[in-house]
């Protein structure tokens, strides 16, 4: 009987561990997690904090999912150390492996600023326990500064917009999700964002805080001073490779893995979803890319492998759908790729902005205009040439974009009836 | 597994499709109210596009390794193993909407939730095939999907 | 200004529009649209036509045609109708034109006539326990039959067409019907054991499948005529007239001669197809036999050869001398049968009723003693398989049905053929509506509507006491008539109800 061991219990781990069963019904399956609960979903925990779930439906299966599929979940068991097909535990246990994935994800970034460890209502937004921890502490009267406007700042910000008095994010970039929104979509977003009461302040971020054991208010780098009863720190996360490094395998910012396999550097170790360095078959560079759908794929991949069944990872591009306060916002690819031909259609609350090169979409991004935006994604996914396709590609896209039969053997997937 | 093929040589653009899956999936089941009483509006989980020159009704192809599933960040999207059928759990969706931006055949609509084609399950012949007047929709057995 | 106001009034049920736009999408005269909101469903009925696409694909029945009533001081002689159509040709200066058939409201005989039933004397026969035989047979049938020494037939037999039922799908030519009509009726024939008339219009690529199942025409355009298409056939028809309109010819405008109708016709696209009123080869009975025997002779002599003639004044002696002619089978339309498009005066006026010309025909050909030389099918009109059991009993050895299968797949009766802008996907030449007629679906309507034919038919021989449909050809005793006076009754060969 095969015994794989998968440390992390999130989008990676999971998927690789129901791949796993899946392809053995006999195999040892055992999840390490250091955290207490049950494999959830942590994008979900800003639904939490403004109370869109509640606590017990954050979970991706429930508790007799991982019964009846035989997979062993060691809650709040961190791996300490992997030496030689073994893995030992902070609680002294060992257990053995004959394939092991690495499904460690990212740790959050906190920069250094005066007099901000150790205080008590500092927090990052990662996961659950500190979601619980920022949802006891929070209340009405509160003054709650977030620093960092991206992804996971914002959904912070939104979270809280409903729990205190006011929310200010603060962010050193010059737009609001600098890494996904291009220069004119950010300021739609901004607006948006400041009409649903958030405060934002660009250029600028938090370097010293005032209060002892607890923050009172904190002084920004333009000398701004902001009343301050609790700091979100989301700035950004690195890839958890300590586990990786301290086994012997090559890290490089995220570890280094076969693309295709999935594989460390170290025979029998393999690695997914945040804390990998993935290939971006758009860009053909090697990048961290976390986001769930990348990690629950990779996951996916490292299990056929595991398995030793061959099966080559068809390799990641970002893809991320978000909605703040109503306003969605839908991003693929490359988005701010200067050498690419920009298409753009926009009026007052929408906006389509397409990035095209050599003939192939590249990347886009949409907000309040996502309507089938999945057509677009598979363009780029495909690298389709757009010269093969008729009609306006900035109207609501959808199969009439492609050949007639090109169309028809996508919808019957080649059924003649 | 059977699913829904669509017959584009034989599609009218007149949509009933559309109206019927509505009905179909709305609280009233009928046809009238569910479009003009209904608050939301159902949502339907089946496009025509295109004009009455050249148009094809589009739905869900409940794909053998459905992106929507891979990309849903809640566990609410599921590939059901013994029917093949996706389907989306809406009380457990929160609505990211991620499935939609990875769906290759955009067939994921926004309602309260993701909505999508369930192949009406459990009442047999889909609501859209049923009241096609063109048999531009047929459903039928096309093997491999379901385990 | 327009003189003419609307025929038609679209009355919308806003308690049910759901404003799904199919009516908008689905009318291509244009009649409904929506308004600026994209959710008020407007009407200009100015433009309807009354074709029922619209109120039958609603999915709420949330639309009502209705006539579009305008009070007129009464006059008996100049009725609406009469002062409308002065106002359209005011405007046009055209030829008025129609689609379908007659509608003026002369007699239809078939309604003046009743069958007999069986009582007491001779017993009734039930159809669902005993064989009953509508099999029909055309062509040419021997004088008389004489047998070998060892019992074998000696008479050569000409040859015959066999059908599993008297009824046949009339001469439709694809332009004036689309492909999936044609290919409807196509399929239809086979499943049934019956043909169907490509009309002059050629044989569409699609129908070579169904060539055993067709009767191939030749009319006085010669459109698409050629040793294939002669052969590939079961049997040929040399069309003289047609009921709708007699001593009129065809005239296909060229919008209408789309690339596949060009090469079923062998005429270039976009040419206007004229069908000269009369064959310029033909102005005699002799010239009319040349044409019969060329085209036995170009078929070997394996095909009966038919001429088809419009019902006219002195249809008996014509008949007669297209017999002696050398025609296998004749069939006469009457004024009531349908078409693609004729001068509404044409149609209107022109002609006499099938029922009157098939009886005097059958006793003509019967006094001349050649009436077994013809097979005689009757067509214009029949509406139901009441109508059928008669023409068979006044003589007829099988029928054509045009309207009635039309009207199966969709065809409301609005007349406007001659627009190309049929709704239902019959009379029309544009792709996004031809594809509204499925042929899957529709071939089936016309199989249930000819199967349900050949029921009732069986239901009246057996109430007839008769067990075959050759004992009821030219069966006049099995008739009455109803209201008729005496010259009626004597041209129909017919007793009086009562005598």
């Amino acid at each position: 009987m095969k015994r794989y061991a998968i440390v992390g219990a999130s989008a990676a781990g999971l998927s690789c561990a129901k791949t796993l069963r899946a392809l053995d019904a006999d195999c040892k399956i055992d999840l390490f997690t250091d955290e207490a609960y049950l494999p959830y979903s942590r994008p979900i925990i800003s639904y939490y904090l403004k109370n869109k779930v509640n606590a017990q439906q954050i979970y991706l299966q429930d508790a007799a999912f991982y019964e009846a599929n035989d997979i062993t979940v060691h809650l709040n068991e961190p791996v300490t150390e992997v030496r030689e097909h073994a893995l030992q535990t902070q609680r002294g246990k060992r257990y053995g492996f004959d394939k092991l994935l690495l499904a460690t994800g990212s740790v959050p970034f906190v920069p250094p600023m005066e007099n901000v460890g150790g205080q008590e209502n500092v927090f990052t937004f990662l996961t659950m326990s500190e979601a619980e921890r920022l949802k006891a502490y929070a209340e009405p009267d509160m003054h709650a500064v977030v620093l960092g406007a991206g992804l996971i700042g914002l959904k912070a910000a939104e979270g809280l917009r409903s729990c205190v008095k006011s929310v200010t994010v603060v962010e050193l970039a010059g737009k609001v999700l600098p890494s996904i929104l291009d220069d004119r979509a950010a300021p739609m977003v901004e607006a948006h964002l400041q009409a649903n009461g958030i405060v934002t302040l660009l250029g600028d971020t938090v370097v010293r805080a005032e209060g002892k054991e607890k923050i009172t208010s904190v002084t920004l780098k333009s000398g701004k001073t902001l009343p301050c009863d609790l700091l979100v720190v989301a700035v950004g996360v690195r890839p958890n490779t300590a586990l990786a490094e301290s086994c012997g395998a090559d890290v490089n910012r995220g570890i280094t893995v076969d693309h295709e396999t999935m594989e460390t550097t170290v025979p029998d170790v393999f690695a997914a979803g945040d804390c990998v360095r993935s290939l971006d078959i758009l860009d053909g560079k090697e990048k961290i890319i976390a986001l769930w759908p990348n990690a629950v794929r990779e996951g996916k991949t490292a299990a056929y492998n595991m398995a030793g069944v061959p099966e080559k990872d068809t390799g990641s591009f970002a893809v991320n759908a978000i909605d703040f306060f109503g306003q969605r916002i839908c991003t693929c690819g490359l988005i701010n790729d200067d050498s690419a031909q920009v298409l753009v259609r926009a009026d007052a609350t929408q906006y389509k902005r397409l990035l095209v090169k050599d003939n192939h979409l590249v990347g886009f991004v949409l907000i309040n205009c996502s309507a089938r935006a999945g057509i677009y994604t598979e363009l780029i996914r495909q690298k389709t040439d757009l010269t093969a396709l008729s009609g306006d590609l900035l109207k609501e896209p959808g199969l009439m974009l492609y050949a007639r039969d090109v169309r028809t053997e996508k919808l019957t997937g080649g059924v003649r009836i | 597994m059977k699913k829904v093929i669509a017959r584009e040589e034989w599609c009218l653009n007149c949509r009933l499709c559309e109206v019927y899956c509505r009905t179909a999936h709305s609280v009233s089941g009928d046809v009238v109210r569910a479009h003009l009483r209904e608050d939301p509006t159902p949502v339907s989980r089946i496009t025509v596009e295109g004009d009455n020159l050249d148009s094809v009704a589009v739905n869900c192809r409940h794909c053998d390794e459905p992106a929507c599933v891979a990309a849903c960040i809640t566990g609410a999207m599921q590939k059901d193993p013994e029917t093949g059928i996706v389907t989306c759990d809406e009380s457990r969706c929160i609505g990211c909407m991620t499935c939609l931006a990875v769906c290759p055949y955009g067939c994921i609509k926004t309602g309260k939730a993701a909505v999508k084609c369930d192949l009406c399950q459990g009442t047999g012949e889909p609501a859209c095939v049923k009241n096609c007047p063109n048999r531009a929709l047929v459903y039928v057995e096309v093997g491999g999907a379901a385990k | 200004m327009r003189y003419t106001v609307p025929e038609f009034e679209v009355e919308r049920n806003l308690q049910r529009c759901i404003s799904c736009g199919a009516c908008v999408r689905q009318c291509s005269y244009g009649v409904h649209y929506f308004d600026d909101d994209g959710k008020t469903v407007l009407a200009d009925e100015s433009k309807c036509v009354a074709c029922h696409r619209c109120a039958t694909i609603c999915p709420t029945h949330a639309i009502k045609i209705k006539a579009f009533e305008m009070a007129y001081k009464t006059h008996f002689n100049w009725t609406p109708q009469a002062q409308q159509e002065i106002l359209k040709q005011a405007e046009t200066g055209g030829v008025l034109l129609s689609g379908m058939s007659n509608n003026k409201p002369y007699p239809i005989y078939w309604d003046k006539i009743l069958l007999n039933a069986s009582q007491v004397t001779n017993p009734s026969i039930d159809p669902l326990r005993e064989p009953m035989e509508i099999r029909t047979f055309l062509g040419r049938k021997p004088k008389k039959l004489t047998f070998s020494a060892d019992g074998s037939l000696a008479t050569r037999l000409e040859p015959q067409v066999q059908l599993e039922t008297p009824i046949m799908f009339s001469a439709m030519s694809f332009g004036s019907i689309s492909i999936n009509a044609q290919k409807s009726l196509a399929m239809a024939a086979k499943e049934l054991g019956t043909l169907f008339n490509t009309g002059e219009g050629g044989l569409h690529p699609a129908l070579r499948d169904f060539r055993d199942y067709a009767v191939v025409q030749v009319a006085s355009g010669r459109f698409g005529v050629h040793k294939a298409y002669l052969e590939g056939s079961r049997f040929i028809e040399i069309k003289i007239g047609q009921g709708a309109k007699p001593g009129i010819g065809g005239h296909l405008p060229g919008e209408k001669v789309t690339v596949e109708v060009s090469n079923a016709r062998m005429i270039p696209e976009g040419s206007d197809a004229i069908s000269p009123a009369p064959h310029h080869d033909i102005y005699s009975i002799e010239d009319l036999r040349q044409l019969i025997w060329s085209l036995k002779e170009a078929t070997q002599y394996k095909k009966p050869v038919a001429v088809k003639i419009a019902a006219v004044h002195n249809c008996s002696a014509i008949v007669s001398g297209v017999a002696r002619a050398g025609a296998d089978i004749i069939v006469m339309d009457g004024f009531r049968g349908g078409t693609g498009a004729a001068p509404t005066r044409i149609r209107d006026n022109v002609g006499i009723p099938i029922e009157l010309a098939l009886a005097a025909v059958d006793q003509r050909l019967r006094d001349e003693s050649i009436r077994n030389t013809v097979s005689l099918v009757a067509a214009g009109s029949f509406r139901n398989s009441a109508d059928v059991v008669k023409a068979i009993a006044l003589g007829a050895d099988a029928v054509y049905v045009a309207s009635a299968p039309l009207i199966a797949m969709g065809c409301h009766m609005c007349q406007q053929c001659h627009t190309g802008k049929c709704n239902w996907g019959i009379a029309t030449q544009r792709p996004e509506l031809v594809k509204r007629l499925n042929p899957e679906i529709m071939s089936q309507r016309v199989v249930n509507l000819i199967g349900a034919w050949n029921h009732e038919i069986k239901e009246m021989l057996g109430g007839m006491g008769l067990n075959s449909l050759d004992s009821l050809r030219g069966n006049r005793l099995m008739l009455r008539g109803i209201g008729l006076n005496d010259r009626e009754l004597e041209i129909l060969g017919i007793a009086h109800a009562g005598q």
